[in-house]
């Protein structure tokens, strides 16, 4: 193909301009407005580090951090868990496995927002089906209020967004398992390993690519989890669900704090990027590349 | 007399074998098959639930212990919680202003993500490598990071109460289609393209003729994503729209959420005519769809 030194710039001006405007440009911008004390509605006003002492001197933050840590804790295991059991059952050479397949998806697309509601509903304290089964069927005297309490609702919302996105970890875990050379398990079965041996020792390891990969988008997701924390709990009770990227939204769009939430941003920032320098350094340790 | 058990009798213990084996694995398909029972009625129940509640009479729903039954669809009118929703709770509007954003974002999408992914696919230029790694590593930066200093161009930009910012940042920076469609068009054959520009082609004849006709199922996958993940956006409405008439389907149902907290006939109602489009598009192109996600995860 013949063209001219500008053209294959003009091909990418569009998206050029997009990440120049809405992504590297803001990433550098955030980073200068979090030394600034600003409300919008008057300039931004220089200060330093003072944000960044602010919130490290203050117990919300670390609220809010721990928060962060234990959703993580709970929400990448159970996403990732869940995911690798639905890809393992729907790689079955069965029938009906393209079926189950569509309908282990299908939360994926649907919004956020209105599978919320519904789980709201499912686990709302008085009249919600959950307790009322645990009740009827199970003798429960007094069932939780599963996002009323503080002690619970950091965790339902870990498991709606588990429960909303674990297709989509399971697509990916099942693309792994569809690369992996049949002849190899198909050779260990006739040397007599049994499929539990088989999945331990050749499925496991020439997963572990694709293990790797979704750990660090689960990390990802988790660590930027807004949508169903704002349609199921608000962040509460009192600051119970409120992860770090929720606090952000608050401080900078409910309080108008842009200079702290801008902080906080970078924070949040250096959490994810630190973890997932964790990884990708931990990788050598279990991660086979065939 | 000879014990007739220990007659060795090989036909007939290949076919007990035989028998053995076939038990097993059909006790295996069994416990499959109701492992995935469990899983689907745990991932459609609340769905299922959904659709009852929403063909339920208020009073209904407030029952100890709760009914399976939707008493609405008893009565003279079955879709009067529909009805509502739509008609007094615009949500008709709010369905519109949803559709009209998520297509434009995602044909723009298109446009965007297909010239740049041809560029990077099929032409050498200073800074590529560069430009698409720093495209890429975007994909890791929380929306967080990004979003202040966004909503502050917009209201620089006065477009606050517009669509503009629902559509613009999705339409402009597509990292992931732009990837998805730089490696789609690396798979087409050089032969074309070199016959196209002895034949005097120019290269956006070559892009506009050749490649997109070819790669028409990657340019679907990449729009019904697109188009379901603008369509679900939440974060952007919530912090550009104020005006109810320009509400998307899910800032109108969080913004009944907070005004009729417990009306969950209309809630449900609400849940589902913002999840249905979608779920009839997946039904209708749950190829395309299934395909694009799995690309989006892909390496």
């Amino acid at each position: 193909m013949r063209y001219s030194k500008l053209t294959p710039y003009l091909f990418i001006l569009p998206m050029l301009i997009g990440l120049l405007v809405f992504r590297l440009i803001p990433i550098g911008a955030s980073f200068g407005i979090s030394f600034t004390s600003w409300n919008v509605f008057s300039p931004p006003r220089w200060i330093g580090l003072e944000n960044y002492r602010t919130l490290l001197q203050s117990p919300v933050f670390w609220e809010v951090a721990r928060n962060t840590v234990v959703f993580a804790l709970v929400f990448v295991p159970l996403v990732m868990g869940l995911g690798l059991a639905l890809a393992l059952l729907v790689n079955q050479k069965l029938r009906g496995s393209t079926f189950f397949r569509g309908v282990f998806f299908m939360p994926y697309i649907t919004s956020i927002v209105a599978v919320a509601l519904a789980w709201k509903w499912i686990l709302s304290t008085r009249f919600g089906l959950l307790n009322n089964a645990l009740i009827e069927w199970f003798g429960v005297w007094s069932p939780p209020s599963w996002l009323g309490d503080p002690a619970y609702a950091l965790f339902a919302v870990a498991f709606v967004l588990a429960w909303q996105s674990a297709g989509f970890q399971m697509l990916l875990f099942l693309a792994g398992l569809q690369n992996i050379d049949e002849s190899l398990t198909e050779a260990a079965m006739i040397d007599g390993a049994t499929r539990s041996q088989v999945f331990r020792h050749i499925t496991l390891p020439l997963l572990s690519p694709i293990t790797f990969f979704v750990l660090v988008i689960s990390l990802i997701a988790s660590s930027q989890t807004f949508e169903v924390t704002y349609a199921l709990t608000g962040g509460g009770p009192q600051r119970a669900s409120t992860t770090l990227a929720f606090y952000i939204y608050q401080n900078a769009f409910v309080h108008f704090q842009m200079g702290f939430a801008s902080a906080l941003a970078y924070m949040l920032l250096l959490f994810v990027g630190g973890l997932t320098l964790v990884n990708f350094l931990a990788r050598r340790r279990w991660v086979h590349y065939g | 007399m000879a014990e007739p058990a220990v007659v060795i009798d090989p036909v007939r213990d290949a076919e007990q074998a035989r028998r053995r084996k076939r038990a097993i694995s059909a006790l295996r398909s069994g416990v499959i098959y109701a492992l995935l029972a469990v899983f689907s009625f745990l991932t459609l129940f609340p769905f299922l639930w959904m659709v009852i509640t929403s063909f339920k009479l208020p009073g209904d729903v407030f029952r100890i212990p709760p009914t399976f039954t939707p008493t609405l669809l008893f009565s003279d009118t079955p879709f009067a919680n529909y009805a509502e929703v739509l008609f007094k709770f615009d949500f008709l509007r709010y369905a519109g202003n949803s559709l009209f954003v998520a297509s434009i974002a995602a044909t723009g999408q298109l446009v965007t993500c297909s010239l740049a992914g041809f560029a990077f696919a099929r032409m050498r230029f200073p800074l590529k490598n560069l430009l698409f790694g720093l495209l890429i590593f975007t994909l890791l930066i929380p929306i967080e990071v990004t979003i202040i200093p966004e909503f502050l161009l917009m209201v620089r930009l006065g477009w606050l109460d517009t669509y503009l910012p629902l559509i613009v940042p999705s339409l402009m920076v597509g990292a992931f289609g732009t990837f998805l469609l730089t490696e789609f068009f690396k798979t087409v054959p050089a032969s074309l393209e070199e016959a196209a520009t002895i034949d005097g082609a120019s290269p956006f004849a070559i892009y506009r003729h050749i490649f997109l006709p070819l790669s028409t199922p990657a340019l679907a996958s990449l729009f019904v994503v697109a188009f379901i993940t603008n369509w679900n956006e939440l974060l952007r409405p919530v912090l550009y729209i104020s005006d109810r008439n320009l509400r998307t389907l899910p800032l109108g149902l969080t913004t009944l959420q907070g005004q009729y907290e417990s009306s969950w006939t209309l809630l449900m109602a609400g849940s589902i005519i913002s999840i249905l489009p979608m779920i009839l598009v997946y039904i209708a192109a749950q190829k395309y769809i299934i395909r694009g996600f799995m690309s989006s995860g892909i390496k």
